[in-house]
């Protein structure tokens, strides 16, 4: 969901009943959108592997346990 | 069930055809594109559900997401040369133009007070800003792929 603030996040969860999950700024989650969704439409795209979502994540150094990728 | 090479061209056929039209194909078309019963587009469908390649819905057996792409609207519209498509998320309003490599108006609906917030992507740049939350953890997005 996309907030204008970290306040209006915490106001959000606490109507919702939400515990905080990870917070990005919109130009993080454009780059992440280009590593993730740039290559769907080729004719070669079998899906997002493990490891490849690692590599995503990682070089966006989206690190924490957020983040961890189940194996495929 | 693991999808097979001619599910992969299902595939492709959906966002091919979804991008055209601007909604997702239904069974009944994909079954006569590749000239196969409904019986056995539904199941080419559902194997690519299971590898996650999109999203049925759980009544119909339709589609229902094919990221970024989302079948029903929703509070993500994404506007891409005069064609209005819906995205599943934040996240996906942006997945619409790097998938197509182009310029989009994305208008957001805002969470607590249902005000719009745009923000765009012209020559490859954002325009606009905010901070997007993530309720659940990656490893649980499969769980309830809706509420992520």
């Amino acid at each position: 969901m996309l907030f204008r603030s970290e306040d209006e996040i915490d106001i959000w969860r606490q109507s919702e009943g939400r515990a905080r999950g990870a917070v990005l700024a919109l130009p993080q989650v454009w780059d992440l959108s280009r590593r993730w969704y740039g290559d769907r439409l080729a004719a070669s795209f079998r899906g997002r592997t493990a490891a490849g979502a690692i590599q995503i994540f990682q070089a966006l150094g989206l690190k924490d346990g957020f983040w961890t990728v189940p194996p495929s | 069930m693991t999808p097979r090479d001619r599910d992969w061209r299902i595939r492709r056929f959906i966002y091919t055809d979804w991008l055209r039209s601007g909604q997702a194909p239904r069974e009944s078309a994909i079954a006569r594109e590749f000239g196969l019963s409904r019986r056995d587009a539904g199941l080419a469908l559902q194997r690519l559900h299971e590898a996650h390649a999109l999203v049925l819905q759980k009544a119909s057996g339709e589609i229902l997401m094919a990221h970024p792409l989302s079948a029903i609207p929703t509070d993500y519209r994404v506007t891409v040369d005069g064609l209005c498509l819906f995205a599943n998320c934040a996240w996906d309003s942006l997945g619409i133009p790097a998938m197509l490599g182009g310029d989009a108006l994305i208008e957001a609906r805002h969470p607590l007070n249902g005000d719009q917030m745009q923000y765009a992507i012209v020559g490859g740049e954002l325009q606009g800003a905010g901070l997007v939350h993530f309720a659940r953890p990656f490893r649980h997005w499969y769980d309830d792929i809706v509420d992520t």
